[in-house]
């Protein structure tokens, strides 16, 4: 278990490092100049040239690099070109926000997804399941700011029963109102990735039941409680930590259109804004943060797969 | 049993939640006035500040040495009076005394020509630098009077010191200006979070007694339309800025609400490039008008809220020409002077249109629309308006813009129009002996009844040679909730907030 463990560790650790290394280079790629950015449209080619100067933008790529690259090992993230200020503070506020929205829908898409799934499965063909077989394909279907808009309109308008905005801050309006702020957006959230989980919690669970070994089980006299928990589920939830983890680095960085009708600020309206604005320092940083994230819960997924799994903490295969 | 259990604590978990979510009241006891705009203010230095959300905090956190009025005529801020001398080429401010700056300090003379040479130093990349290259020497005649000697004689001095980014900063906290800007105004800065909210408390120790009556303000950040509409509609904001008009007739009819259209010389435009083929040839430029209709324009893209106008110069300003009729579309004249100019089977153009202004794009495809069977196609690019500058202003043929208000008549056309004006090679490098003329001279002449006659000939030339197709006028439209008083929709589109109240 160390030693399949250390070795996941340095997998992130390479993956974070080639990923930096193209994150550089495709805003180094982008069309339009830092320095013409910082500037404005007002400046002349003279005041252009110098400022490239100053800031190295004319040294080798590979110089450029390491600079960034040193720069953000010792937590120097570089200055916003468009708002003048340090990039680490706004990166991180903007994460702490996303954070928050992203722990409390993957908790709750976690629980009640894979227990949605198991209830299909178990009651397969029966009227639960073809409801919340329904309501899974809506929720795919349909998109998210189409629906969002609509519960809006409904609680907070019609209804007045939610606030209207997904965010005020806590030291402002209190905890309770910090919650009721929460709601829509994180109900908005839940909604669309319920769906996946449980659908693909439900087929994995069916397939699973299917084996041989709970056959055995069955046989063996063991109550089905005892058979689902013990037996079935550890091995049909394997593709549902995969899609979990992937979901962390969605709800990170992704889930800008939510974000945008909440009026949330997150960090994926923080990158949008960087990417109109070409503000690279905040791009290059948000962009690193979100990686490292999704490299991380995907380590967690990794190190829960052998949890679950014996077979791959010995380093076998999983099947 | 213990999933029961775990079942049981969740239950009573999201009880307590929710009874936490439904008691917490968070209705608070002081009058904050909430505004919603659609996106992140960039800058808080005011030299740098380029766009309306911005301009509006511009408003509320300083002051500049005159204030324009909703009807656009200027009275004294900081300055309490001035006197210029005949050639209008020396300009003495007397400054008031006693205006603390939010940190403490009083404001004196030093304050405001180290504000006016930060703005004239390109190193600040402040926009409106050019309007203000007229000023040579910048003297303390006391800590309370503040000479200007100019290169040129220029009769709307005063007027242009009523700009948004010309705003008297403190000169010893200009570095902080981006984290914590300090300012004269009646409202000061509380805290700022890109993409959520900009928070101003009152100004105690404003210099207008009795002013500010608000507790605070907030700029909202909503970038969704309809969350903006519904943040309104439930009473969790108390405004909404720049409404558009395809908003007006639906919240009209909300009891709750009052929504004011005002006409302003803000102005859009379909502009081309006058040194590049096909608008070089002046008889392309005047098909296009044959082709178009002005007032149908007005009608599909604004749905009634604006005004056809000829120039910058609005529908609503005396010195507008009313001899000058905006014509019915003429498709086949317009196709006849295509042919003539060397068109025979009409034009193929690319229109560039800006993403991420929607009244714009609208412009952009109903000209496409109309201009059809004029003999233009025209094909509809979309780059997103933070690239303009960078690959569309004053590059490409055929692109829509358009400008905010501008404090006088001779600053909304002498940059444009002049053959040497800062934002003519930026748009449509347009060059007209005649109108360079006529511009000199209307602004030499200090007393209205002189520049009307010139401003009218200036009309009349542009209607024979246009530099472009100036579309409308644009009304400017807020909402507001019938609880706020005291707030007069302004056309310079920022907020005067001085004498405002939310009525319980």
């Amino acid at each position: 278990m160390i030693a399949y463990t250390l070795q996941r560790c340095l997998y992130v650790v390479v993956v974070v490092w080639i990923m930096s290394a193209l994150i550089f280079g495709i805003t180094q790629l982008l069309p339009g100049n830092v320095a013409y950015a910082i500037l404005g449209q007002y400046a002349t080619n003279q005041q252009i040239a110098e400022l490239e100067q100053l800031l190295g933008l004319n040294d080798p790529w590979y110089i450029q690099y390491w600079r960034w690259f040193s720069g953000m090992l010792h937590g120097d993230f570089g200055r916003s070109v468009v708002m003048q200020r340090p990039v680490g503070p706004l990166i991180f506020e903007a994460f702490g926000r996303s954070a928050i929205l992203a722990g409390i829908t993957i908790t709750l898409v976690a629980v009640i997804g894979t227990w949605l799934g198991v209830h299909s499965a178990t009651h397969r063909g029966k009227l639960s399941d073809r409801v919340l077989t329904l309501a899974q394909y809506f929720f795919i279907a349909v998109p998210e700011f189409f629906w969002a808009i609509l519960a809006i309109i409904l609680f907070a308008v019609w209804l007045g029963w939610l606030p209207a905005t997904g965010y005020t801050p806590i030291g402002q309006s209190g905890v309770g109102r910090w919650l009721a702020h929460l709601i829509l957006p994180v109900t908005t959230l839940v909604c669309g990735l319920i769906a996946h989980v449980s659908r693909l919690t439900r087929s994995s669970m069916l397939e699973t039941l299917r084996s041989a070994y709970i056959l055995t089980a069955r046989a063996k006299g063991l109550p089905r409680r005892l058979i689902l928990r013990r037996h079935a589920l550890p091995n049909a939830l394997l593709p549902t930590i995969t899609v979990l983890a992937v979901d962390v680095g969605i709800l990170i960085g992704g889930v800008v259109v939510v974000e945008t009708v909440f009026a949330y600020p997150g960090l994926g309206r923080l990158l949008i804004y960087a990417i109109e604005h070409r503000d690279i320092p905040l791009l290059q940083a948000g962009m690193m943060l979100v990686t490292t994230v999704y490299a991380i819960a995907n380590l967690g997924a990794d190190l829960l797969y052998a949890v679950v799994n014996p077979r791959i903490r010995y380093g076998r295969s999983a099947g | 049993m213990l999933v029961a259990q775990l079942q049981r604590s969740l239950w009573i978990t999201l009880l307590a939640a929710s009874a936490a979510i439904f008691l917490a009241n968070g209705a608070a006891a002081e009058s904050v006035m909430r505004i919603a705009v659609g996106t992140s203010l960039s800058t808080l230095d005011p030299a740098r500040t380029s766009t309306g959300e911005e301009y509006i905090y511009d408003n509320l956190l300083f002051n500049g040495l005159t204030r324009m009025r909703a009807d656009l005529s200027i009275e004294p801020e900081l300055a309490e009076k001035w006197e210029y001398t005949e050639d209008l080429k020396s300009w003495t401010f007397h400054l008031r005394h006693g205006v603390k700056f939010h940190s403490g300090r009083e404001m004196t003379a030093d304050d405001v020509i180290a504000t006016f040479q930060r703005i004239l130093d390109p190193a600040t990349a402040s926009p409106p630098r050019s309007n203000y290259d007229m000023i040579d020497k910048m003297t303390a005649v006391d800590p309370y009077t503040v000479r200007f000697d100019l290169k040129y004689s220029y009769g709307g001095f005063a007027d242009i010191l009523s700009d948004r980014q010309v705003k008297i900063v403190p000169r010893d906290q200009v570095g902080e200006l981006p984290t914590h800007p300090v300012g004269t105004g009646p409202f000061m800065f509380k805290s700022y979070t890109p993409g959520d909210r900009l928070v101003l408390v009152r100004n105690p120790n404003y210099w207008e007694k009795g002013q500010p009556k608000l507790d605070g303000v907030e700029e909202r950040i909503i970038p969704e339309m309809s969350a903006r509409i519904a943040a309104l509609q439930a009473g969790d904001i108390d405004v909404i800025w720049d409404l558009p008009p395809e908003q007006v007739k639906t919240l009209s009819q909300n009891a709750a609400l009052r929504v004011e259209s005002v006409p302003t010389p803000s102005w859009d435009a379909a502009i081309m490039n006058n040194a590049i083929p096909p608008f070089n040839d002046v008889r392309v430029r005047r098909a296009f008008h044959m082709a178009v209709d002005k007032r149908d324009v007005v009608e599909s893209v604004l749905f009634g809220q604006g005004a056809p106008t000829l120039s910058p110069i609005p529908p609503t300003h005396p010195f507008f020409s009313k001899d000058i009729p905006f014509g019915k579309a003429d498709p086949a004249a317009a196709r006849k002077l295509l042919a003539e100019a060397g068109h025979p089977n009409g034009i193929k153009v690319a229109l560039v249109v800006p993403g991420g202004r929607p009244v714009r794009e609208r412009l952009g495809v109903a000209l496409q629309q109309l201009a059809r069977p004029g003999g233009f196609d025209i094909e509809i690019k979309t780059v997103p308006f933070s690239q303009y500058s960078a690959e569309v202003s004053g590059k490409v043929p055929f692109y829509i813009d358009g400008y905010f208000a501008r404090p006088t008549i001779d600053t909304a056309l002498y940059a444009f129009y002049h053959s040497d004006g800062s934002w003519n090679v930026r748009l449509w490098h347009f060059s007209d002996k005649r109108v360079d003329e006529v511009l000199d001279k209307a602004r030499l002449a200090g007393d209205p009844a002189a520049q009307k006659p010139l401003y009218l000939a200036f009309q009349k030339y542009i209607a024979e040679d246009d530099p472009s197709f100036i579309a409308y006028a644009v009304n400017f439209i807020c909402a507001y909730r019938k609880s706020v008083r005291g707030v007069e929709t302004h056309p310079m589109r920022w907020f005067d907030l001085r004498m405002a109240e939310i009525a319980p």
